[in-house]
């Protein structure tokens, strides 16, 4: 016999108990949550290999975690008697086991989210946060997904969690002020967590397409629910899956990068794009057009063209002016040159970025020189060109991308 | 079934490391699961994991155990059914015991005699 389980449950399962239970005692225990959480699902690792799995494993974790977490909090108590009156009230009951089996668990996840994007915590720990409590990596995990040392992610996850002594209230209370206030801050984390996993170039496919399926997970979470459902959430989310069904074809057989119009269009995620439109469909109400929305429109004009050549660059283009207008960044500017170049040829493009101070980084950056390169190159001004190149190559970040840029010159030379 | 048996010592290094994740938990269940069934006829008792901490009886006293100067402690047992020490041993190395930093399985036949 087989004990068959889904794929991260045991993960997800973590992000789901800490939640509700931290939202039973306070977040201010957190620790001790995620304590008893994590004995559980050991427990439940080491009993149901030698004697099978409970007919209802999510049950049964949430009872074990729980009384463990009951035992743990009545030692304390009766260790400092500094809980007495303050102290957690937990009932000893498991009627709570029921919910867990329905989707309410959803509430309790949301919150937790909405407390991990508090004011007073830095975006990046932000981040560390979600990927800790409601993923359920551990330190080291997050530590290689986001290329950083364990001893940051620590540092910066034991910071953060302090911040929790002073905030418990919105786990338990009804906040819908707060709620809304937070919502920019929770968009923005997931957008970080998405596009860790979709721009990193830096490590396995499969790893990147874990951080990308988490992000969707919580962003979905958050779409069907009170506390996130505005038209942003829902162009986040299209923004994803438009981005999700392309991912695949993003690289060769070798690992290697592809450009757009390099990539096999017929490995594009029908599913995915679906979705994507589903959502997209959803988010054009109110009367904000967001930088999500601006970004889904981008994508979902790449994601419906019939071929590079058939994209209609045009409303790529526009795209970029609102996202350029709402959030302006060089990037953008740089981005929305390719496109008018792709719309109106490479003179029009670099006639954008002519008169235009670009900050230092950016002129050092691969991304300024490579697409600097290219369309000297194809405006036919091949010393320029060359200069580029030879700048775009010093400054790619990793083996990948300079493989990346030479295919391309390849590929422009020969043709 | 395999005519002989064989009982198996589980050791891990004594003040274990961090505990592991919940992606690794995963890998070890279906580890453990996957190992289960290919070796199913082999497996006789499962065995279990010692909890920690015991006593050491002899004729005249009880003291504390196991000796925590000991590096590496028993951790589990179980018992396996092989025809030969060869395979018991192909059995035991495929198993999740010996997969950790610092875990060995020691294999004693029990005797018939």
């Amino acid at each position: 016999m087989t004990d068959s389980i889904v794929e991260h449950f045991f993960r997800h399962e973590y992000g789901k108990l800490v939640a509700v239970l931290s939202r039973k005692v306070g977040v201010q225990y957190l620790a001790l949550v995620e304590d008893a959480v994590q004995f559980a699902l050991l427990s439940g690792v080491e009993l149901w290999a030698r004697k099978g799995q409970p007919e209802n494993p999510s049950a049964w974790l949430y009872r074990v975690a729980h009384n463990q977490l009951v035992g743990e909090l009545r030692q304390r108590q009766s260790r400092e008697r500094i809980l007495g009156e303050q102290g957690p009230t937990i009932e000893d009951t498991c009627e709570d086991a029921q919910v867990l089996l329905s989707d309410d668990f959803s509430d309790d996840m949301l919150r937790m989210l909405f407390v991990c994007c508090s004011e007073q915590i830095p975006h990046q720990s932000q981040l560390i946060l979600a990927l800790k409590i409601l993923c359920g990596f551990s330190i080291q995990e997050i530590a290689s997904r986001l290329f950083l040392t364990e001893a940051n992610v620590y540092k910066r996850y034991s910071r953060a969690k302090k911040t929790f002594k002073t905030a418990p209230n919105l786990l338990a209370e009804n906040l819908d002020k707060t709620y809304v206030k937070r919502i920019p801050a929770v968009h923005k984390v997931l957008y970080l967590l998405f596009t860790e996993g979709y721009l990193s170039s830096r490590s396995e496919y499969t790893v990147r397409q874990e951080l990308c399926d988490e992000a969707v997970r919580l962003t979905a979470m958050l779409a069907k629910h009170r506390y996130g459902h505005v038209p942003e959430t829902f162009a986040l989310l299209a923004l994803m899956y438009f981005h999700l069904a392309r991912m695949a074809s993003r690289q060769d057989d070798a690992g290697s990068l592809l450009l757009l119009h390099q990539q096999d269009r017929s490995l594009w995620c029908a599913a995915h794009i679906q979705q994507g439109v589903f959502w997209l469909e959803k988010s054009a109400q109110g009367n904000v057009f967001s930088r999500y929305h601006a970004e889904a429109g981008i994508v979902v004009e790449h994601c419906m063209a019939p071929s590079f050549q058939e994209t209609r660059w045009d409303n790529i283009v526009s795209c970029y002016e609102v996202i350029e207008a709402a959030a302006p960044s060089p990037l953008h500017r740089l981005n929305r040159a390719i496109a008018i170049a792709q719309w109106q040829g490479a003179e029009a493009g670099l006639a954008l970025l002519k008169d235009y101070s670009a900050p230092a980084w950016l002129l050092d950056s691969f991304h300024w020189n490579a697409t600097l390169a290219d369309l000297h190159y194809r405006a036919g001004n091949r010393a320029l060109a060359n200069n580029y190149r030879e700048a775009a190559l010093k400054a790619a970040p990793n083996a990948a991308q300079k493989a990346l840029i030479l295919s391309r010159w390849r590929m422009l030379d020969s043709g | 079934m395999p005519s002989n048996k064989y009982f198996c010592i589980v050791r891990s290094e004594s003040g274990s490391c961090e505990p592991p994740s919940p992606a690794k938990m995963e890998a070890m269940y279906a580890k453990f699961n996957t190992w289960k069934d290919t070796f199913k006829d082999n497996i006789v008792d499962m065995g279990g994991k010692l909890a920690a901490g015991g006593k050491v009886v002899t004729a005249d006293s009880v003291s504390d155990g196991p000796f925590v100067e000991i590096k590496e402690i028993v951790g589990g047992y179980m018992i396996i059914a092989a025809d030969s020490m060869a395979q018991a041993i192909e059995v035991v190395q495929a198993s999740p015991g010996v997969g950790g930093v610092g875990s060995s399985v020691e294999i004693r036949e029990i005797s018939h005699a």
